[in-house]
Protein backbone atom coordinates (compact mmCIF):
# COMPACT_ATOMS: atom_id res chain seq x y z
CA UNK A 1 0.00 0.00 0.00
CA UNK A 2 1.77 3.05 -1.30
CA UNK A 3 0.12 6.73 -1.23
CA UNK A 4 1.55 9.00 -3.71
CA UNK A 5 1.30 12.83 -2.36
CA UNK A 6 -0.15 14.91 -5.28
CA UNK A 7 2.05 16.78 -7.18
CA UNK A 8 0.31 20.18 -7.97
CA UNK A 9 2.26 20.47 -11.60
CA UNK A 10 1.08 17.29 -12.44
CA UNK A 11 -2.89 18.29 -12.72
CA UNK A 12 -4.02 17.38 -15.32
CA UNK A 13 -7.08 19.55 -16.04
CA UNK A 14 -8.75 22.32 -14.35
CA UNK A 15 -12.03 22.34 -13.08
CA UNK A 16 -14.72 22.76 -15.68
CA UNK A 17 -18.36 21.79 -15.51
CA UNK A 18 -18.08 20.53 -18.82
CA UNK A 19 -15.22 18.54 -18.11
CA UNK A 20 -17.08 17.12 -15.06
CA UNK A 21 -19.77 15.99 -17.14
CA UNK A 22 -17.76 14.18 -19.82
CA UNK A 23 -15.79 12.67 -16.53
CA UNK A 24 -18.95 11.67 -14.87
CA UNK A 25 -20.50 9.69 -18.30
CA UNK A 26 -17.26 8.15 -19.09
CA UNK A 27 -16.67 6.81 -15.83
CA UNK A 28 -20.15 5.20 -15.69
CA UNK A 29 -19.88 3.47 -18.41
CA UNK A 30 -16.59 2.03 -17.56
CA UNK A 31 -18.34 0.99 -14.60
CA UNK A 32 -21.11 -0.57 -16.00
CA UNK A 33 -19.17 -2.42 -18.76
CA UNK A 34 -16.78 -4.02 -16.05
CA UNK A 35 -18.60 -4.12 -12.79
CA UNK A 36 -21.72 -4.10 -13.47
CA UNK A 37 -22.50 -0.54 -12.43
CA UNK A 38 -26.20 1.08 -12.43
CA UNK A 39 -27.63 4.67 -12.32
CA UNK A 40 -29.24 5.63 -9.09
CA UNK A 41 -32.74 7.85 -10.44
CA UNK A 42 -33.05 9.40 -7.25
CA UNK A 43 -29.91 11.31 -8.33
CA UNK A 44 -30.38 15.13 -8.82
CA UNK A 45 -27.07 16.27 -8.55
CA UNK A 46 -24.07 14.57 -9.41
CA UNK A 47 -23.46 10.93 -10.55
CA UNK A 48 -24.26 7.93 -8.37
CA UNK A 49 -23.30 4.52 -9.39
CA UNK A 50 -25.17 1.74 -7.87
CA UNK A 51 -22.46 -1.66 -7.86
CA UNK A 52 -23.04 -5.01 -6.14
CA UNK A 53 -20.73 -5.77 -3.31
CA UNK A 54 -18.77 -8.10 -4.92
CA UNK A 55 -17.44 -5.51 -7.35
CA UNK A 56 -16.90 -2.66 -5.03
CA UNK A 57 -13.25 -3.26 -4.63
CA UNK A 58 -12.83 -3.65 -8.08
CA UNK A 59 -14.85 -0.34 -8.65
CA UNK A 60 -13.16 1.51 -6.34
CA UNK A 61 -9.45 0.63 -6.97
CA UNK A 62 -10.39 1.50 -10.91
CA UNK A 63 -11.60 4.98 -9.79
CA UNK A 64 -8.45 5.16 -7.48
CA UNK A 65 -5.95 3.74 -10.08
CA UNK A 66 -7.26 4.18 -13.62
CA UNK A 67 -5.15 6.65 -15.53
CA UNK A 68 -8.47 8.30 -16.62
CA UNK A 69 -9.87 8.52 -13.04
CA UNK A 70 -7.46 8.79 -10.38
CA UNK A 71 -9.68 9.99 -7.84
CA UNK A 72 -7.02 9.81 -5.29
CA UNK A 73 -9.07 11.27 -2.52
CA UNK A 74 -12.13 9.41 -0.43
CA UNK A 75 -13.96 11.42 1.03
CA UNK A 76 -16.64 10.12 3.27
CA UNK A 77 -17.96 6.31 3.67
CA UNK A 78 -21.44 6.62 5.53
CA UNK A 79 -25.05 5.10 4.94
CA UNK A 80 -28.40 5.83 4.44
CA UNK A 81 -31.53 4.48 6.15
CA UNK A 82 -34.15 4.01 3.67
CA UNK A 83 -36.57 2.76 6.60
CA UNK A 84 -40.13 4.41 6.09
CA UNK A 85 -38.47 6.23 2.96
CA UNK A 86 -41.44 7.03 0.94
CA UNK A 87 -41.64 5.08 -2.26
CA UNK A 88 -38.93 2.63 -1.49
CA UNK A 89 -38.52 -0.64 -2.18
CA UNK A 90 -35.61 -2.51 -1.63
CA UNK A 91 -32.80 -3.07 0.91
CA UNK A 92 -33.10 -0.94 3.95
CA UNK A 93 -29.35 0.43 3.94
CA UNK A 94 -27.00 2.05 1.42
CA UNK A 95 -23.82 2.53 1.94
CA UNK A 96 -21.99 5.79 -0.01
CA UNK A 97 -18.95 6.44 -1.21
CA UNK A 98 -17.88 9.58 -2.25
CA UNK A 99 -14.92 9.82 -4.17
CA UNK A 100 -12.65 12.92 -5.71
CA UNK A 101 -10.17 13.43 -7.58
CA UNK A 102 -7.30 16.08 -7.05
CA UNK A 103 -5.79 15.30 -10.61
CA UNK A 104 -8.35 15.85 -12.86
CA UNK A 105 -10.13 19.22 -11.41
CA UNK A 106 -12.50 18.72 -9.05
CA UNK A 107 -14.60 15.42 -10.33
CA UNK A 108 -16.54 13.44 -8.10
CA UNK A 109 -18.66 10.21 -8.01
CA UNK A 110 -20.23 8.30 -5.75
CA UNK A 111 -20.43 4.95 -5.69
CA UNK A 112 -23.68 3.05 -3.73
CA UNK A 113 -23.93 -0.86 -2.37
CA UNK A 114 -27.28 -1.80 -1.28
CA UNK A 115 -27.30 -3.76 2.09
CA UNK A 116 -30.31 -5.89 3.40
CA UNK A 117 -30.81 -5.33 7.06
CA UNK A 118 -30.77 -9.40 7.76
CA UNK A 119 -26.90 -9.13 7.07
CA UNK A 120 -25.69 -5.90 6.60
CA UNK A 121 -21.98 -6.65 5.23
CA UNK A 122 -20.15 -4.61 2.56
CA UNK A 123 -16.17 -5.51 1.77
CA UNK A 124 -13.92 -3.25 3.20
CA UNK A 125 -11.58 -0.86 1.19
CA UNK A 126 -9.28 0.27 4.26
CA UNK A 127 -6.33 -1.05 2.41
CA UNK A 128 -6.95 1.21 -0.67
CA UNK A 129 -7.76 4.43 1.06
CA UNK A 130 -6.24 4.53 4.58
CA UNK A 131 -8.96 7.01 5.96
CA UNK A 132 -11.81 4.35 5.15
CA UNK A 133 -10.18 2.66 8.45
CA UNK A 134 -12.24 5.63 10.53
CA UNK A 135 -15.32 5.93 7.98
CA UNK A 136 -15.87 2.66 8.24
CA UNK A 137 -15.86 2.24 11.74
CA UNK A 138 -18.02 5.52 11.98
CA UNK A 139 -20.52 3.73 9.67
CA UNK A 140 -20.15 0.60 12.20
CA UNK A 141 -21.08 3.09 15.01
CA UNK A 142 -23.93 4.71 13.89
CA UNK A 143 -25.48 2.64 11.51
CA UNK A 144 -24.60 -1.14 12.54
CA UNK A 145 -22.82 -1.99 8.49
CA UNK A 146 -20.08 -4.86 9.09
CA UNK A 147 -17.41 -3.85 6.63
CA UNK A 148 -15.65 -7.55 5.88
CA UNK A 149 -12.04 -7.60 6.49
CA UNK A 150 -11.53 -4.41 8.38
CA UNK A 151 -8.89 -4.97 11.14
CA UNK A 152 -10.35 -3.41 14.18
CA UNK A 153 -13.89 -2.59 13.72
CA UNK A 154 -14.43 -0.79 17.01
CA UNK A 155 -16.74 1.99 17.62
CA UNK A 156 -15.51 5.62 16.79
CA UNK A 157 -18.17 8.31 17.98
CA UNK A 158 -20.12 6.62 20.64
CA UNK A 159 -19.08 5.51 24.12
CA UNK A 160 -17.73 2.10 24.96
CA UNK A 161 -20.75 0.78 26.97
CA UNK A 162 -23.18 2.11 24.09
CA UNK A 163 -25.51 -0.52 22.57
CA UNK A 164 -27.32 -0.14 19.34
CA UNK A 165 -26.73 2.52 16.26
CA UNK A 166 -28.55 5.46 17.00
CA UNK A 167 -28.36 6.60 13.49
CA UNK A 168 -30.71 3.65 12.27
CA UNK A 169 -34.29 5.23 11.90
CA UNK A 170 -35.50 2.60 14.60
CA UNK A 171 -33.65 3.66 17.52
CA UNK A 172 -35.81 5.18 19.75
CA UNK A 173 -35.08 9.05 19.99
CA UNK A 174 -35.52 9.35 23.98
CA UNK A 175 -33.39 6.56 24.52
CA UNK A 176 -30.12 7.56 26.23
CA UNK A 177 -27.34 5.65 27.80
CA UNK A 178 -24.78 6.73 30.46
CA UNK A 179 -21.50 5.60 30.60
CA UNK A 180 -19.72 4.34 33.88
CA UNK A 181 -16.15 4.86 33.40
CA UNK A 182 -14.13 8.01 32.90
CA UNK A 183 -11.52 6.24 30.92
CA UNK A 184 -11.92 3.09 29.13
CA UNK A 185 -8.78 3.42 27.05
CA UNK A 186 -7.02 3.06 30.48
CA UNK A 187 -6.89 -0.81 29.55
CA UNK A 188 -5.28 -0.83 26.35
CA UNK A 189 -2.73 1.92 27.05
CA UNK A 190 -1.87 -0.17 29.91
CA UNK A 191 -1.35 -3.31 27.34
CA UNK A 192 0.64 -1.14 25.37
CA UNK A 193 2.94 0.61 27.94
CA UNK A 194 3.92 -3.33 28.91
CA UNK A 195 4.56 -4.45 25.57
CA UNK A 196 6.93 -1.38 24.90
CA UNK A 197 8.75 -2.76 28.21
CA UNK A 198 7.08 -0.96 30.90
CA UNK A 199 5.53 -1.72 34.44
CA UNK A 200 2.07 -0.89 35.30
CA UNK A 201 3.08 -0.94 39.13
CA UNK A 202 -0.83 -0.35 39.92
CA UNK A 203 -3.79 -1.60 37.59
CA UNK A 204 -7.06 0.36 37.51
CA UNK A 205 -8.92 -2.75 36.75
CA UNK A 206 -7.74 -4.10 39.94
CA UNK A 207 -8.96 -0.85 41.49
CA UNK A 208 -12.09 -0.08 40.41
CA UNK A 209 -14.38 1.09 43.15
CA UNK A 210 -17.33 -1.29 44.05
CA UNK A 211 -20.95 -0.67 43.75
CA UNK A 212 -20.99 0.54 47.45
CA UNK A 213 -19.14 3.47 46.31
CA UNK A 214 -21.24 5.20 44.27
CA UNK A 215 -21.35 8.81 44.00
CA UNK A 216 -24.61 11.51 45.54
CA UNK A 217 -26.21 10.90 41.88
CA UNK A 218 -26.63 7.28 42.09
CA UNK A 219 -24.11 6.84 39.09
CA UNK A 220 -21.09 4.44 39.34
CA UNK A 221 -18.02 6.31 40.87
CA UNK A 222 -14.81 7.24 38.50
CA UNK A 223 -11.95 5.43 38.54
CA UNK A 224 -9.30 5.70 40.91
CA UNK A 225 -5.63 6.98 39.63
CA UNK A 226 -2.96 4.75 38.75
CA UNK A 227 1.01 5.77 38.43
CA UNK A 228 3.01 4.17 36.16
CA UNK A 229 6.62 4.10 36.07
CA UNK A 230 9.29 2.88 33.64
CA UNK A 231 10.76 -0.87 34.69
CA UNK A 232 14.15 -0.50 35.89
CA UNK B 1 1.35 50.54 66.09
CA UNK B 2 2.96 53.46 67.57
CA UNK B 3 3.71 55.47 65.28
CA UNK B 4 1.21 58.05 66.01
CA UNK B 5 2.50 59.78 69.03
CA UNK B 6 1.83 63.64 68.84
CA UNK B 7 -2.06 63.68 69.78
CA UNK B 8 -3.86 60.79 71.74
CA UNK B 9 -6.18 59.06 69.44
CA UNK B 10 -10.08 58.74 70.11
CA UNK B 11 -10.80 55.34 72.04
CA UNK B 12 -11.74 52.76 69.25
CA UNK B 13 -15.54 52.80 69.40
CA UNK B 14 -16.56 49.42 70.88
CA UNK B 15 -19.98 50.35 71.96
CA UNK B 16 -20.82 52.27 68.71
CA UNK B 17 -23.65 52.02 66.79
CA UNK B 18 -24.19 48.31 64.55
CA UNK B 19 -21.77 48.01 61.67
CA UNK B 20 -22.93 46.59 58.35
CA UNK B 21 -21.51 42.90 58.68
CA UNK B 22 -19.20 41.99 56.71
CA UNK B 23 -17.59 45.72 56.39
CA UNK B 24 -14.83 46.53 58.04
CA UNK B 25 -14.82 48.77 60.80
CA UNK B 26 -12.54 51.65 59.60
CA UNK B 27 -13.43 54.15 62.59
CA UNK B 28 -12.42 51.22 64.75
CA UNK B 29 -8.85 52.33 65.67
CA UNK B 30 -7.58 52.66 61.80
CA UNK B 31 -5.35 55.20 62.51
CA UNK B 32 -3.48 53.27 65.17
CA UNK B 33 -3.06 50.43 62.67
CA UNK B 34 -5.50 47.65 63.42
CA UNK B 35 -8.91 47.09 61.71
CA UNK B 36 -11.69 44.70 63.12
CA UNK B 37 -14.10 42.64 61.38
CA UNK B 38 -15.53 39.34 61.44
CA UNK B 39 -13.80 36.12 60.19
CA UNK B 40 -16.24 34.86 57.45
CA UNK B 41 -16.07 38.39 56.15
CA UNK B 42 -11.73 38.37 55.64
CA UNK B 43 -12.34 34.77 54.36
CA UNK B 44 -15.26 35.72 51.93
CA UNK B 45 -13.45 38.44 51.00
CA UNK B 46 -10.37 36.64 50.03
CA UNK B 47 -12.41 33.55 48.77
CA UNK B 48 -13.93 35.56 46.23
CA UNK B 49 -11.49 38.11 44.98
CA UNK B 50 -9.33 35.70 43.93
CA UNK B 51 -10.90 32.67 41.64
CA UNK B 52 -8.34 30.91 39.99
CA UNK B 53 -10.57 29.25 37.21
CA UNK B 54 -10.23 26.01 35.47
CA UNK B 55 -12.28 26.11 31.90
CA UNK B 56 -13.54 22.89 30.60
CA UNK B 57 -14.21 24.42 27.27
CA UNK B 58 -15.74 22.36 24.53
CA UNK B 59 -17.36 24.97 22.04
CA UNK B 60 -17.90 28.01 21.24
CA UNK B 61 -19.25 29.41 24.60
CA UNK B 62 -14.99 28.46 25.68
CA UNK B 63 -14.71 31.15 22.46
CA UNK B 64 -16.77 34.34 24.54
CA UNK B 65 -14.39 33.45 27.51
CA UNK B 66 -11.41 33.82 26.08
CA UNK B 67 -12.76 37.36 25.20
CA UNK B 68 -13.48 37.80 28.82
CA UNK B 69 -9.83 36.65 29.91
CA UNK B 70 -8.33 39.23 27.13
CA UNK B 71 -7.89 42.72 27.94
CA UNK B 72 -10.82 44.33 26.91
CA UNK B 73 -13.60 42.45 29.21
CA UNK B 74 -10.93 41.25 31.75
CA UNK B 75 -11.68 39.26 34.72
CA UNK B 76 -8.50 40.37 36.07
CA UNK B 77 -10.53 43.10 37.25
CA UNK B 78 -12.34 40.66 39.94
CA UNK B 79 -9.40 38.73 40.43
CA UNK B 80 -10.21 35.67 38.77
CA UNK B 81 -7.10 36.03 36.03
CA UNK B 82 -5.01 33.23 37.02
CA UNK B 83 -6.29 30.71 34.47
CA UNK B 84 -5.34 26.95 35.97
CA UNK B 85 -5.43 23.94 33.59
CA UNK B 86 -5.00 21.46 36.36
CA UNK B 87 -8.50 21.15 38.33
CA UNK B 88 -5.92 20.33 41.63
CA UNK B 89 -5.06 24.11 41.42
CA UNK B 90 -8.20 25.90 41.07
CA UNK B 91 -11.58 26.36 42.97
CA UNK B 92 -13.66 27.57 39.83
CA UNK B 93 -14.70 25.40 37.06
CA UNK B 94 -16.14 26.61 34.25
CA UNK B 95 -18.32 24.82 31.76
CA UNK B 96 -18.08 26.21 28.47
CA UNK B 97 -20.22 24.10 26.06
CA UNK B 98 -21.50 21.05 24.66
CA UNK B 99 -21.05 17.95 27.31
CA UNK B 100 -21.77 14.53 25.64
CA UNK B 101 -22.80 11.19 27.63
CA UNK B 102 -18.90 9.82 26.67
CA UNK B 103 -17.52 13.58 28.21
CA UNK B 104 -19.62 13.36 31.28
CA UNK B 105 -17.66 10.86 33.70
CA UNK B 106 -14.31 13.07 32.46
CA UNK B 107 -16.07 16.09 33.87
CA UNK B 108 -17.17 14.34 37.02
CA UNK B 109 -13.38 13.08 37.98
CA UNK B 110 -12.27 17.05 37.28
CA UNK B 111 -14.63 17.96 39.22
CA UNK B 112 -13.61 15.46 42.05
CA UNK B 113 -9.95 16.45 41.58
CA UNK B 114 -10.77 19.73 42.21
CA UNK B 115 -9.92 21.05 46.28
CA UNK B 116 -12.80 22.24 48.25
CA UNK B 117 -13.99 24.77 48.75
CA UNK B 118 -14.88 24.84 45.10
CA UNK B 119 -17.65 26.25 42.93
CA UNK B 120 -19.38 25.73 38.84
CA UNK B 121 -19.97 27.72 36.65
CA UNK B 122 -22.66 26.50 33.72
CA UNK B 123 -22.08 28.75 31.03
CA UNK B 124 -24.28 28.46 28.09
CA UNK B 125 -27.42 26.78 26.75
CA UNK B 126 -25.59 23.34 26.00
CA UNK B 127 -24.05 22.95 29.45
CA UNK B 128 -26.69 24.25 31.16
CA UNK B 129 -29.94 22.21 29.83
CA UNK B 130 -28.27 20.31 26.68
CA UNK B 131 -29.50 23.57 24.31
CA UNK B 132 -31.18 21.91 20.89
CA UNK B 133 -28.53 19.03 20.92
CA UNK B 134 -31.88 16.72 22.10
CA UNK B 135 -30.41 13.70 21.23
CA UNK B 136 -28.52 10.40 22.17
CA UNK B 137 -25.23 11.60 23.23
CA UNK B 138 -25.67 14.76 24.43
CA UNK B 139 -25.56 15.33 28.30
CA UNK B 140 -29.23 17.54 29.36
CA UNK B 141 -27.32 19.69 31.41
CA UNK B 142 -24.33 19.15 33.87
CA UNK B 143 -26.36 19.44 36.66
CA UNK B 144 -26.90 15.47 35.60
CA UNK B 145 -23.52 14.90 37.69
CA UNK B 146 -22.05 17.63 39.34
CA UNK B 147 -23.70 20.64 41.15
CA UNK B 148 -23.71 23.90 39.95
CA UNK B 149 -23.72 27.55 41.64
CA UNK B 150 -24.75 29.69 38.23
CA UNK B 151 -25.90 29.04 35.20
CA UNK B 152 -25.82 31.49 32.54
CA UNK B 153 -28.56 31.89 29.77
CA UNK B 154 -27.08 32.46 26.21
CA UNK B 155 -26.21 30.85 22.67
CA UNK B 156 -22.90 31.66 23.20
CA UNK B 157 -23.34 34.71 26.07
CA UNK B 158 -21.67 37.70 25.53
CA UNK B 159 -18.86 38.48 28.05
CA UNK B 160 -20.95 41.05 30.06
CA UNK B 161 -23.29 37.48 31.08
CA UNK B 162 -19.87 36.05 32.22
CA UNK B 163 -19.17 39.14 34.64
CA UNK B 164 -22.51 38.95 35.85
CA UNK B 165 -22.34 35.90 36.98
CA UNK B 166 -19.15 36.09 38.27
CA UNK B 167 -20.02 39.00 39.90
CA UNK B 168 -23.44 36.38 41.15
CA UNK B 169 -20.82 34.28 42.19
CA UNK B 170 -18.57 36.36 44.05
CA UNK B 171 -21.97 37.50 46.46
CA UNK B 172 -23.11 33.70 46.94
CA UNK B 173 -19.24 33.42 48.20
CA UNK B 174 -19.01 36.16 50.43
CA UNK B 175 -22.51 35.06 52.05
CA UNK B 176 -21.71 31.86 52.59
CA UNK B 177 -20.44 31.74 56.25
CA UNK B 178 -16.45 29.74 56.63
CA UNK B 179 -17.50 29.50 60.33
CA UNK B 180 -20.36 27.78 60.36
CA UNK B 181 -19.22 25.65 57.71
CA UNK B 182 -16.04 24.72 60.48
CA UNK B 183 -18.74 24.33 63.07
CA UNK B 184 -20.87 22.11 61.24
CA UNK B 185 -18.15 20.08 60.07
CA UNK B 186 -16.33 19.96 64.00
CA UNK B 187 -19.87 18.96 64.53
CA UNK B 188 -19.78 16.01 62.19
CA UNK B 189 -16.93 14.86 63.44
CA UNK B 190 -17.93 14.64 67.04
CA UNK B 191 -21.06 12.45 66.07
CA UNK B 192 -18.54 10.23 63.89
CA UNK B 193 -16.11 9.89 66.76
Amino acid sequence: MTFQPVDLDKVLTPASAEGRKEFETRAFESLRSRFEAALDPRDRWGLTAVVPARHLRGAVRFLRDDPSCLMDLMLDITAIDYLGYPGHDGARFGVVYNLRSQRFGSNRLRLKVWVEEEDPVVPSVHDLYRIADWQERETWDQYGIVFEGHPDLRRLLNHVEFVGHPLRKDYPVRKRQWLSTNDPMILPLEARLEARGFQVLEHVAANSPSVEETDLLGKPAVEKVNYVEKAT
Amino acid sequence: MGAETTAAPPVTSVGSPEPPIGALHQDAGLNQGFVTTTIDAVVGWGRKNSLWPFTFGTACCAIEFMALAGSKYDIARFGAEFIRFSPRHSDLLVVAGTITYKQAPILRRIWEQMMEPRWVLSIGACASTGGFYDCYCTLPGIDEVIPVDVYVAGCPPRPEAYIDAILQLQQKIQDASYMSDRANRSHERIQIG
